[in-house]
């Protein structure tokens, strides 16, 4: 072994060390968690795969009657799939939209503050406003469908199993769509002028320009936010506690917030069923945040050395 | 090898090396724990030998001279910390019975109020450690309480307090092995509707004593300009909207369904039970329950004409929203048959570091003084017999009447005694029912499969 590896090695430990104490550690502490027999806060014997077969068999968990009404509850594992569905697309589009429209407007930075600002706030915060957005009588959305003449339609949507979810994700979207404006942001400037500059003395059209040039060299910034976004939405848990807690009937529960009520809400807790949830939302997150990791380091590799090859360093 | 190879293989070093220090750490502490244990009974050994010591030579010092042993004086540097779910106006009440004990006992106490998570997942962690942060605390589960005592967990208080001045079953909820473990404070009750009197006289509505007078009032209120509903219905965690469901189970079902529900022996998906959620739907469906929102919220609406009635236990009298006591009025539920009622009992943990001082505080808030200062308040029924009926407010002294109803039973509250799972699915559930009445069927399903999952019968 050469020295210098040797010396990489000895950088790495520390932070291996304090990942395995605090990550790994847990993960794999959860883990085990999730294979015990549980009477309130304690162990009575070993419990195998059976807390992960009460919890897929579980109403809140996954109900397929849901389909055939068409309308929620699905249960929690086919909601955090329809978040990440509506939820990832919806706030990447209109991120990168916005940041695109914004790039050369004299003030840009107030509105991309101000857009920023649901990120910022606290996702209970948030919570708490869609509620308020929401409401039939105080809400701003409400408001607007009078003014544009559905006041007929006005209701509180986080009430109605029908609209509960969707109106959460909806509203998530919104807090979310700063995040990915700002990475887009970030993006666009690394993008070299030249090459807009060079299709446009060739007579692309801005439409082409944004297609041919800007999207594909934003591959870097989709990536990161399509995966940060994934992963958000995979632990989506905040905005549903406060805003309807799941209901009604189930209807706009997710996985995180039945770990938590299995862990802290209900009396006596079951923390073998939540640590089972614990496990299995690790699973997904991981596997998925692996995957990117790996494709978003190629990709950046990929794209580095064309930026290298085009500029002929 | 690739360099990835490398990191996972140290990654599995690191572990396995993790996995030795704890176990290395584990056996350190399984030996230091041996011998601090022999030590102690070597010390609980010394410590029996000077009792001995000690009781022989008062027991010499007694013939020679009998001086009465002076009383035991509390330190006055102590400070009690009182643990309750009370916030808000419930709050700045109790903080004025604690006043009162600073100022007849000269030992301070500093109230925290908690939430249900709190103290359910917080204390059992403490105790399990041997340690508890408040030495008194407050709390309305007396099966917890019973849990608690039977684990060890408790001081008893069987000689602080007079079983005779409460309610039998007040006492026996948290008696344990013919032990008292708990001393009742207050009673709550949810016995019925209450009105804005102002607004009843505006638009010549009467409270309504039969079912019948009650279907008419809601009728009339349908129809009054700017009722939006007839009863408010109260959301958030969800126990307002099963508050007036179980009013309903016991009143136009029976106080016996509701014990049978709780006992399990029937479910949801009983004739009897089903009936009465039948009337409840049709109420639902003709509109005259409105849309659920904050039950806090639905107090302003009620006082500002928007709804007729409102559902709620008897802390109604003490919320800031109320903004004139005097004009709410109260009614029991139409041809009442029973009565949800229940109650909080202090406890002291067995870890407290100022016993004596605990044991004062416990033995004053389960007397009449403490109790009547709560009670002139407002929206406190008193536990202890001893409290003067004329303390009370006169929409307390309307609920205390109705309490004393000869034949009305008194039941525990459905999802707090069945408790678990089934709660949680309970109050969502019926979030459902009131926006989608058409769910009934699949509403008494998944609560059904929550009863019978919850009390082990699934």
């Amino acid at each position: 072994m050469k020295p210098q590896t040797k010396f990489i090695y000895l950088f790495l430990v520390p932070a291996l060390l304090l990942l395995t104490l605090f990550v790994v550690g847990p993960m794999l502490f959860t883990f085990a968690m999730s294979l015990m027999k549980w009477e309130g806060t304690k162990v009575v014997g070993f419990a195998g795969l059976d807390n992960y077969l009460e919890v897929f068999g579980r109403r809140e968990i996954f109900y397929p009657k849901g389909f055939e009404r068409g309308r929620p509850p699905f249960g929690a594992l086919v909601h955090n799939a329809i978040w990440i569905l509506i939820h990832v697309p919806l706030s990447t589009v209109l991120g990168l939209l916005l940041a695109v429209m914004l790039r050369d407007v004299k003030g840009a930075a107030v509105i991309k503050s101000m857009i920023f600002l649901g990120m910022v706030t606290p996702m209970v915060i948030g919570g708490v406003l869609l509620r308020f957005v929401y409401d039939k009588n105080a809400g701003i959305f409400n408001e607007f469908l009078r003014i544009v003449g559905l006041g007929y339609l006005a209701r509180t949507w986080t009430a109605y199993p029908d609209t509960a979810l969707y109106a959460l994700i909806l509203g998530s979207v919104w807090i979310w769509t700063g995040f990915s404006m700002i990475v887009y942001s970030a993006g666009l400037e690394t993008i070299p002028q030249e090459l807009i500059e060079a299709a446009r003395v060739d007579g692309a059209s801005e439409l082409a320009i944004f297609r041919y040039i800007i999207v594909p060299l934003l591959k870097p910034a989709t990536i990161v936010v399509v995966t940060m976004s994934v992963l958000w939405v995979l632990k989506i848990f905040d905005i549903v506690y406060v805003a309807t807690l799941g209901g009604p009937g189930g209807a706009s529960t997710v996985l995180a917030l039945e770990m938590y009520m299995d862990a802290f809400f209900k009396i006596p807790p079951n923390y073998g069923t939540a640590a089972a949830i614990a496990s299995i939302l690790t699973i997904l997150t991981l596997g998925l945040a692996v995957y990117a990791a790996r494709y978003m380091v190629g990709e950046i590799a990929c794209i580095g050395t064309g930026f290298r090859a085009a500029r002929g360093f | 090898m690739k360099l990835e190879h490398i990191v996972v293989g140290l990654l599995i070093v690191v572990i396995v090396l993790q996995a030795v220090v704890i176990s290395q750490l584990q056996s350190t502490v399984a030996t230091l724990s041996a011998k601090l244990d022999e030590v102690s009974s070597k010390l609980e050994e010394n410590t029996a030998a000077l009792k001995e010591v000690s009781t022989t030579l008062s027991e010499i010092a007694g013939k020679v001279a009998a001086p009465p042993p002076p009383p035991p004086t509390p330190k006055k540097e102590v400070e009690l910390v009182v643990f309750s779910l009370w916030g808000g106006k419930e709050e700045e009440n109790f903080l004025k019975a604690l006043k009162a004990f600073e100022e007849k006992y000269g030992i301070k106490v500093k109230h925290v109020a908690q939430t249900t998570e709190g103290l359910m997942v917080g204390l059992p962690a403490q105790f399990a450690a041997g340690k508890s942060v408040a030495d008194v605390i407050i709390v309305p589960w007396p099966a917890w309480i019973r849990d608690l005592a039977k684990q060890g967990h408790l001081l008893e208080v069987t000689d602080l307090i007079d079983p005779t001045k409460y309610p039998k079953s007040y006492v026996d909820m948290v008696t344990v092995d013919g032990k008292i473990y708990a001393a009742p404070f207050k009673a709550w009750a949810k016995p019925g509707f209450w009105y804005r009197k102002s607004f009843f006289e505006k638009h010549g509505l009467t409270p309504p004593k039969t079912w019948d007078e009650f279907l008419a009032l809601l009728d009339k209120c349908k129809g009054i300009p700017g009722v939006e509903a007839p009863i408010a219905s109260g959301d958030g965690v969800g126990w307002p909207l099963s508050d007036v469901t179980e009013a309903f189970i016991i009143n136009r079902g029976s106080p016996e369904l509701q014990l049978k529900l709780i006992s399990g022996e029937i479910t949801f998906d009983d004739p009897q039970v089903r009936k009465v959620f039948e009337e409840l739907v049709d109420l639902l469906k003709k509109g005259y329950f409105s849309e659920p929102d904050e039950w806090t919220a639905q107090i302003d609406k009620l006082w500002e004409g928007k709804y007729c009635i409102y559902f709620m236990g008897n802390w109604m009298t003490t919320m800031p929203q109320v903004k004139d006591v005097n004009d709410l009025g109260f009614f029991p539920f139409p041809e009442a048959k029973g009565v949800v009622a229940g109650g909080d009992w202090v406890i002291i943990p067995k870890y407290t570091e100022h016993p004596d001082e605990a044991k004062l505080l416990l033995k004053f808030l389960a007397g009449p003084e403490a109790q009547e200062i709560m009670v002139r308040q407002g929206g406190f029924l008193a536990t202890n017999r001893d409290v003067p009926a004329e303390a009370y407010k006169p929409a307390d002294k309307a609920v205390v009447d109705f309490l004393n109803t000869p034949g009305l039973v008194v039941v525990p509250d459905l999802d707090d005694a069945v408790g678990g799972e089934f709660q949680r699915t309970f109050w969502d559930q019926l979030k459902l029912l009131w926006v989608s009445p058409d769910a009934l069927p699949d509403v008494l399903d998944a609560l059904k499969e929550a009863h019978l999952k919850t009390l082990g019968k699934a």
